[in-house]
């Protein structure tokens, strides 16, 4: 489940985002912020393309941990690196490789 | 009851510790004597504010003298009222420092500020002489790293037990359980002061030294353990180290902002201060700025509860 609602609070994660891309840079005071732990790609999408984020609404982004796709949501990944809700998580976002034309129907 | 558990914890190599007192007393010196002088005028009440007493001068007319003083044909002349001696205060003060892995996290100096403010703190209140002063620390778990019965921190042997307790590897920071422990620890100590010496005006104060990054659904069930505190008279006073020399631009918990998905799946977001239920808190960006801002927020407090 990816949309946790104001009803039941879960447990946070504090990401950093970063980009190596010039276009999509997040002002450095947007760039940490705290999350539902049980997020994934489509909602970390969601809250990048946000109006109070890069108020872009419809880019699907990708994100790298450490080196590699987070291909599960962030408390897993947490599980599987054996790392607390203690850590900071530095996310680094990148255009998502699936085909414009897919993207059109996203 | 207070969970304890000590079992489980590594401590820092003790000379390693002896090191950190060493240098940090060294490097806050001069802003523990600021601190403590500044405690000095606040902490101890240097006039009462209440008239009473007979006396054949004073300040103000005792009317329930006068009809006495009438009728003993003006004989019974101790009809004044003056500003009594100050009744003596004594403090119970509880350091709260956060042990959990945030603060010392490879992005963050947090845990390093809050010890240098930790030994700045104890060793100004060790100077000021007031009462007895305690530390704990709090993560997933309670610890007492410096019990309030035990002598103040003179000597550097003291200082160092009590830093080989923080290591910063507790992988939670429970502060409703930090709240919970400190509420029942000052029960059980105003119990043993007032057995001891009673009589005795006895205040107790609470310092919380952390990051300030609490799990923000812990804020709603942190409310009513601070009304409690309150109705004990015990005041908790949160400073939250934000290490400016250190973080980055960007990354001050002032500008920290937390994202939720409302019902219908669109993210909101907020600051995350927003919603922080300490009603007495102070953010510390350089150890140079803790004293006369903790002095500023005690001095409004007193203020406030004598008035
Ligand atoms: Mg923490």
């Amino acid at each position: 489940m990816e949309q946790p609602t104001d009803a039941e609070p879960s447990v946070q994660v504090k990401v950093t985002f970063t980009t190596i891309e010039e276009d999509i840079q997040l002002p450095e005071t947007k760039r940490q912020l705290l999350v539902p732990a049980d997020i994934g790609r489509h909602g970390l999408s969601r809250i990048l393309n946000s109006e109070s984020m890069l108020d872009t609404a419809s880019i699907p982004f990708d994100f790298l941990v450490n080196g590699s796709f987070l291909r599960t949501n962030l408390q897993e990944y947490l599980e599987t690196n054996g790392l607390s809700h203690e850590s900071n998580v530095t996310l680094q976002y990148v255009r998502s490789l699936i085909p414009p034309k897919y993207e059109a129907s996203f | 009851a207070t969970h304890l558990n000590e079992s489980d914890k590594t401590l820092r190599d003790f000379s390693e510790a002896l090191d950190m007192w060493t240098a940090f007393q060294t490097k806050t010196h001069s802003l523990s004597l600021s601190l403590s002088s500044q405690l000095r005028l606040i902490l101890t009440p240097s006039q009462s504010t209440k008239l009473s007493g007979s006396f054949r001068t004073g300040k103000r007319l005792n009317i329930k003298k006068i009809i006495p003083y009438i009728a003993s044909s003006y004989k019974r002349d101790k009809i004044w009222m003056r500003r009594s001696i100050p009744s003596k205060r004594s403090y119970q003060i509880l350091l709260c420092v956060d042990d959990s892995s945030s603060m010392g996290d490879n992005s963050s100096s947090s845990g390093r500020l809050a010890l240098e403010s930790l030994v700045m703190v104890a060793r100004a209140l060790t100077m000021l002489e007031v009462g007895q002063v305690g530390v704990m620390g709090f993560g997933s778990d309670v610890f007492v790293a410096h019990e309030l019965t035990a002598p103040l921190f003179a000597s550097h042997d003291a200082g160092a037990r009590m830093l080989q307790h923080f290591t910063f590897r507790q992988e939670m920071t429970d502060m409703c359980r930090l709240l919970r422990n400190t509420i029942d620890h000052f029960r059980d100590a105003r119990l043993m002061q007032t057995g001891s010496s009673g009589g005795e005006d006895l205040w107790q104060l609470a310092l919380i030294l952390s990051d300030g990054l609490v799990q923000s659904k812990d804020h709603a069930r942190l409310r009513p353990l601070l009304r409690e505190a309150m109705e004990q008279r015990v005041m908790v006073v949160f400073i939250v180290m934000d290490d400016a020399a250190q973080n980055k631009k960007g990354h001050s918990v002032l500008e920290l902002k937390e994202a939720r998905f409302g019902s219908d799946g669109m993210p909101v977001i907020h600051r995350y201060l927003d919603s922080f239920p300490f009603p007495y808190y102070l953010i510390v960006h350089h150890l140079e700025d803790l004293p006369g801002a903790l002095a500023a927020l005690l001095r409004t407090w007193f203020a406030e509860v004598t008035a």
